[in-house]
């Protein structure tokens, strides 16, 4: 089954294992977070706390479902450049791979929101001309974030072609 | 209000117009610039008093359930819109005031803008559509607006007088396509009437004739739906006696209806596709008429779709994805721009119509595949309609029952691909497959193949997207090398005192010709850099092997240059004839000695200087790239061509994981020390002359990207392998034989070396499948040893 996400003749690299960490850590606090402001207000209101009880019951069961995603989702991602394009692939339940052209990129960011880093991570996306494409690698060191934007901006240079 | 306007205007008109000294923004030189037509704020005031009606209007619908048409109570409304009036029209005319244009021989220049200047000046072959659309305010008039298309931002000059708009667009997109043309020289053949815009010289191609416009509607789903649903709801409410509780969810449902009918009636009324002499050309509009250009060259995929009850009509709805188009949702009709080509046609037209947009496609030569039996549990409700199918030029897939939809996308406009499965299609082996197209109507998916299947279309659908835009690209290359800059050739080549009879041969990249005795002139076809990159590197790495003599001629670059954008360089011509088209008209007894002095010449190739140390590329982009062992290297080398090749290689060669593995251990235990590699010694590439002892081969050219610092056995097997290509009847016999004396010379060893090198060059030049049956062919022979 792997096979049909394997990319050709390659090996996969990874996400730095500090993304999961992070994700470990928004898998513990977004939830109860989440949850906590709900089950008050019920409780406070209705004043039975039981139904509070079952919301905050609800979201430890996330919390439980997510940590067990959490590694086999950071081992999912995968990301290989060739020499005419990049593979990236991701998903758990609904997995997909996709495949940019390097003759077809647009626009190579880097982006890290201040969860990122404080992990010290950043995510490089990638623009095509079709708004579908949406590729976008999460969970990468700085280092290797710029290298893969700097080596993308130049293989797309290279591959340039019209549309 | 209407009144008072124009007056104002025409006031300050004849002011205006002998006072064209105005300092425009940016101009440099005095240059006559013009005005909009003075009505222009008049019109333009209009359509806002017009949304404000309508927005006013709206008020007093929507209020209607409540409180019986309270008018009354609207009224105070009046006087704030007398205000609004007077300010957008005040607006309009600093707006029309400020606004000054140039369209001359020159330039396209619209400058605008009261406190912040702004001139925007488009080069005219930025330009990418020219576009004339009248409003209905405008058009009582006799006014059009221009809008000019370039790049992904759209400029509209309104508005002028109907005539001199045509020309202007005659005009500009005469000089969008590149030709000189000069405004002056324009008559007025083709000018755009009040009710339809073809010039004298469009032909049309389909006319949509209202009464099938508006029976096509009637019949088409997106009508049907709401209006089967409002009647359900009246019919329901009214038998409850509750009418009044349906009118909250009837009058968005009719406000929906109606805008379909603004869409889809009124802004394709008279639909009419022609060809004009600068492509396809767009009219259509009842009240707001359109002038659409289709550039033919962005369109980037073709949507058909067929609504149920067209069916036994025959009738399709055509729409395609444009480039830069298409921000709004396709059809937002009635005056921009829109992806619609066909509202509703027969078969034929249609084809008529995508033999325009698709030269060369042909939909009875592709063969669709059906998605496989078990998509019904997925799918139950069309799984018998998923299809998809490919050429050579373009990928279809199918979907839709209720609507039948085909999306067709030419390979070299895919963007991305992607491939998606969920948890329910994992456990039936099936997958999507998306083929990214740039934003617009088109969205190609093949929906739940086989998972081999699914990958297998993915990643071909890349390979095949690549070849298309390396052929386009050619194209692209060549027809400028043929189309208008063949004087230019000419021209260079008189430069050099030549004509085009001194033509010595002719590949894909560049053309050879004799300049005399000693030189060569090489012109290059492409504009690109990397030609010129390559040669650059070419002639630093000949110039470093400068006065080392191996008895060998060597290739040398004696001077590079551009003539007018054209690269070209002029090369060391080669003593003597070519070794390959000797060998098919010399005999064995001629040949054989020949072939001894061709191994020679290789093996001599050696004891050139590499100008890096350790295994390495030499040539093309990002070179020198050295590497660690020599199996690192040849894998590099690989992957590019095996990269494209591997979905052939998998189904031509059986078992070719294995003969990869194998190849790749055998390297890994060759221990060599490095030197330089030609890469490409073959017939083709060597030279001939008659010396004292009979025809010796004395020069070996064409070093290229191929060339390396390697496993110096790398050439001695090439010279031998590709010998088997030539075309004479007896190559194969010459190849065992010049092998033979391998053998004799470097030991049995050799036998197993040429046999890896036999596979890795199967490999390396497995990617010929896309342009070189032969070679192909060739390649899996060595892959099937």
């Amino acid at each position: 089954m792997d096979e049909l996400f394997a990319p050709p003749a390659y090996e996969w690299k990874r996400l730095s294992p500090k993304y999961r960490s992070m994700r470990i850590l928004t898998s513990l606090v977004v939830p109860p977070i989440l949850f906590t402001i709900p089950a008050l207000i019920v409780g406070v209101t209705s004043g039975k706390w039981w139904i509070a009880g079952l919301i905050w019951a609800a979201a430890v069961v996330i919390v439980i479902i997510r940590l067990a995603f959490v590694t086999r989702n950071w081992r999912s991602w995968g990301y290989v450049e060739r020499d005419d394009d990049l593979y990236i692939t991701h998903g758990v339940m609904f997995r997909n791979l996709i495949a940019v052209p390097y003759g077809r990129m647009q626009l190579v960011e880097v982006e890290s929101g201040p969860l990122e880093r404080a992990f010290g991570l950043a995510s490089v996306s990638l623009k095509t001309a079709s708004p579908e494409t949406g590729a976008r690698i999460p969970g990468l060191t700085p280092e290797e974030a710029t290298r893969l934007r700097d080596r993308l901006t130049e293989l797309g240079e290279a591959h340039a072609s019209g549309l | 209000m209407s009144a008072s306007q124009p007056q104002r205007t025409s006031s300050a008109d004849p002011d205006v117009r002998t006072a064209p000294g105005q300092p425009a923004p940016t101009a440099g030189p005095l240059k006559p610039t013009e005005r909009p037509h003075p009505l222009t704020p008049f019109v333009r005031g209009w359509l806002v008093f017009v949304a404000i009606a309508i927005g006013w209007g709206r008020e007093i619908v929507t209020n209607a359930g409540e409180n019986q048409f309270e008018l009354g109570g609207l009224l105070w409304i009046l006087p704030v819109l007398a205000v609004v009036v007077l300010l957008a029209a005040t607006a309009g005319f600093i707006s029309w005031y400020f606004t000054r244009f140039v369209i001359d021989d020159e330039e396209l220049r619209i400058d605008t803008g009261a406190i912040f200047k702004k001139s925007t000046k488009i080069p005219f072959e930025r330009l990418q559509s020219v576009d004339i659309v009248q409003p209905l305010a405008a058009r009582i008039f006799g006014l059009a607006e221009l809008r000019l298309d370039a790049g992904n931002s759209t400029t509209k000059l309104r508005y002028l007088t109907r005539s001199k708009a045509s020309r202007f667009r005659d005009y500009l997109l005469t000089r969008a396509h590149g030709y000189q043309a000069s405004i002056h020289d324009l008559d007025q053949q083709s000018v755009a009437s009040i009710f339809t815009d073809l010039g004298v010289a469009d032909q049309p191609l389909v006319q949509v004739s209202p009464q099938r416009l508006i029976v096509s509607f009637l019949l088409s789903t997106e009508w049907l739906i709401p209006a089967a649903i409002s009647i359900i709801i009246l019919v329901g409410t009214t038998a409850f006696q509750m009418v009044p509780l349906a009118l909250g969810a009837l009058i968005p449902l009719l406000i929906g209806m109606l805008s379909l009918i603004w869409r889809r009636v009124i802004g394709m009324f008279n639909f009419t596709l022609a060809e004009s002499p600068r492509g396809l050309r767009i009219t259509r509009g009842l009240t707001n008429l359109t002038s659409q250009s289709v550039p033919i060259n962005r369109v980037q995929g073709v949507k058909t779709s067929q609504p149920l009850l067209w069916k036994p009509l025959g009738w399709y709805r055509v729409d395609i994805d444009i480039l830069g188009h298409a921000h709004e949702d396709g059809e937002n009709s009635e005056s921009t721009a829109s992806s619609v080509l066909l509202p509703v046609a027969s078969r034929d037209e249609v084809e008529l119509a995508l033999a325009r947009v698709l030269p060369g496609f042909d939909l009875d030569r592709i063969e669709l595949q059906p998605s496989p039996k078990r998509a019904r549990w997925l799918r139950w409700f069309d799984f018998w309609t998923l299809h998809y199918g490919w050429d050579d030029r373009t990928l279809i897939t199918e979907h839709g029952w209720i609507t039948h939809v085909r999306d067709v996308v030419p390979h070299a406009k895919t963007q991305s691909v992607r491939i998606e499965q969920g948890p329910l299609q994992r456990l039936l082996r099936l997958a999507d497959v998306h083929v990214h197209t740039p934003r617009g109507p088109v969205n190609a998916v093949a929906h739940q193949l086989d998972d081999h299947a699914a990958r297998e279309l993915a990643l071909s659908q890349l390979d095949r997207a690549r070849a298309a835009r390396a052929a386009e690209r050619e194209h692209r290359a060549v027809k400028m090398v043929r189309g208008d800059d063949h004087d230019g050739d000419a021209e260079l080549l008189a430069g050099f005192g030549i004509g085009r009879d001194q033509l010595l041969g002719s590949g894909s990249e560049s053309e050879v010709f004799a300049l005399d005795h000693e030189r060569v002139l090489r012109l290059y076809r492409s504009r690109h850099e990397a030609p010129r990159q390559t040669a650059a590197q070419l002639r630093a790495l000949y110039a470093s092997w400068h006065g080392i003599d191996i008895g060998v001629e060597l290739p040398m670059i004696m001077e590079a240059g551009d003539y007018r954008g054209r690269f070209y360089t002029v090369d060391r011509r080669f003593s003597g004839r070519n070794f390959s088209s000797w060998l098919q008209q010399a005999d064995i007894a001629q040949r054989r000695p020949a072939l001894i002095s061709f191994f020679d010449a290789t093996e001599r190739l050696q004891h050139l200087q590499s100008p890096v140390p350790g295994f390495a590329r030499l040539v093309g982009d990002g070179t020198p790239q050295q590497f660690g062992t020599l199996g690192e290297l040849l894998s590099n080398m690989l992957m590019g061509p095996v990269q494209a090749s591997r979905a052939r290689l998998e189904r031509d060669v059986p078992g070719v994981s294995e003969v990869w593995n194998r190849l790749h251990t055998d390297l890994a235990q060759r221990s060599v020390a490095p030197a330089l590699v030609h890469g490409d010694v073959c017939p083709p590439n060597a030279y001939l002359s008659q010396g004292p002892q009979g025809p010796v081969v004395t020069g070996i050219g064409d070093f290229s990207p191929h060339t390396l610092n390697a496993d110096p056995l790398m050439d001695l097997a090439g010279a031998v392998i590709f010998l088997e290509l030539e075309p004479y009847a007896e190559a194969p016999a010459d190849a065992a034989w010049l092998q033979a004396v391998a053998v004799e010379r470097h030991g049995r060893d050799i036998v197993g070396w040429i046999d890896v090198y036999r596979r890795y060059y199967g490999f390396y030049f497995s990617n010929a499948y896309e342009f070189d049956p032969n070679l192909y062919a060739w390649c899996l022979r060595q892959l099937g040893r």
